[in-house]
């Protein structure tokens, strides 16, 4: 007979089980000493900003070695690099470089009119380190 | 349909106000739903901007029909509405043959879809009536120790009330007035929600605009739909109490 697999059950409304341990925790942190609590205020107040700027996206994952192989080259950060290559194909985008039309097939998703399917000769370029010139 | 009652022997917990809410809310839905006041000040005719009426009392003592005395008050959403003479109501009840169903008998030949009746924080024939009519009981409270009393002693008379055969779907407790910068708020949910586990729903902040919207006679919907009683704390993902979150709850209760 197949081991039947066991699940705790929660027995809060997750909502309240949330904010219980929300307050657990900034509880916890009244306790703490004032400098360390100060210290732990920046580094939620560092958090909150960051919020603005986190996006998630699926890459396909060759793509995303090739940026992090490339940013480790560079010793950047790989969010910087991402912003970079954006803000380029943006400006090429305006400029009438790229033509996403080429791309496009029907989606069957209510939620999207057309996918954009690159072709695999695209996706596969690898990156190769080039030598940087001053 | 689904009786809702709303409940708490503690005055000042926010029954008025929740049954409000999620009247209105309920209504916006699409849901046609009937607002029972139970209460002799008469608070929910008198929040929705209208004129506090014997609508109750006519009701039960004067054997006038239910459609003839509910007023309309938003689309999809009527009221039965209540005034001091709902204190009469209690003397009639009293008197009366199979006292404990009179509502019940009443609302049962209605065709709402989900029937809220405010109760008022006392425990007499009134507030059996409205305990043996509800399926459901949502019992507001504050997070403090006398109101959490309250909270113990409506569900003693729920129990009464069940073993004479008018048993309930289920029940659930609903922290307002939630204001978590304090640590007794902290100690009391903490004690609430060990003892009744998943009844007890996400609180609703404390928030000064709901009890503008009263006195303006607009429903928090119309009022200040983006404020903290009704969207939540915003800096948790997805955003966490509230009365949105509430009707989300009892439209789940409703559909089941």
């Amino acid at each position: 007979m197949p081991e039947r697999k066991l699940e705790r059950r929660s027995i809060l409304d997750p909502a309240v089980a949330d904010l219980l341990s929300n307050m657990e925790k900034k509880q916890a942190v009244s306790q703490l000493p004032q400098k360390i609590r100060e210290k732990k205020a920046r580094e939620r107040e560092k958090i909150r900003k960051r919020r603005e700027q986190r996006v998630t996206y699926d890459l396909p994952p060759d793509l995303r070695q090739q940026i992090k192989n490339l940013a480790a080259e560079h010793r950047v950060p790989a969010s910087q690099l991402v912003t970079l290559a954006l803000v380029r194909f943006m400006e090429a985008y305006q400029a009438g470089q790229v033509d996403l039309g080429i791309y496009k097939q029907i989606s069957n998703s209510p939620r999207y009119e057309w996918n954009l399917v690159l072709p695999d000769h695209l996706l596969k370029k690898t990156y190769r380190k080039r030598s940087v010139t001053r | 349909m689904k009786i809702i009652g709303f409940a708490n022997q503690k005055g000042g917990v926010a029954k008025t106000t929740t049954a409000i809410v999620l009247a209105h809310g309920l209504a916006r839905l699409g849901i046609r739903t009937l607002l029972v006041d139970l209460d002799p000040q008469g608070h929910i005719a008198f929040s929705l901007g209208l004129d506090k009426a014997p609508g109750l009392f006519r009701l039960i003592c004067l054997n006038e029909p239910l459609q003839k005395l509910t007023v309309n008050a938003r689309p999809n959403l009527d009221i039965l509405p209540g005034d001091k003479n709902t204190e009469k109501v209690k003397r009639q009840i009293t008197l009366s043959d199979f006292r404990e169903t009179i509502l019940l008998d009443q609302l049962k030949q209605t065709n709402y879809q989900a029937v809220l009746i405010d109760m008022a924080p006392s425990l007499d024939v009134l507030h059996i009536n409205g305990l043996v009519a509800s399926d459901w009981v949502v019992i507001p409270t504050r997070l403090d120790a006398l109101a959490i009393d309250g909270v113990k002693e409506i569900l003693l008379t729920m129990g009464e009330v069940a073993q004479r055969g008018y048993p309930f779907a289920g029940y659930n407790i609903l922290p307002t007035f939630f204001d978590r910068t304090t640590r007794e708020t902290y100690t009391q949910l903490q004690e609430i929600a060990r003892t009744f586990g998943k009844r007890v729903w996400p609180p609703i902040p404390q928030d000064t605009r709901i009890r503008e919207a009263a006195a303006y006679g607009k429903t928090p919907w119309e009022y200040s739909p983006n404020s903290p009683a009704m969207r939540g704390y915003p800096d948790h993902r997805p955003n966490l109490g509230g009365y949105q979150q509430i009707l989300e709850r009892l439209m789940e209760i409703i559909h089941a």
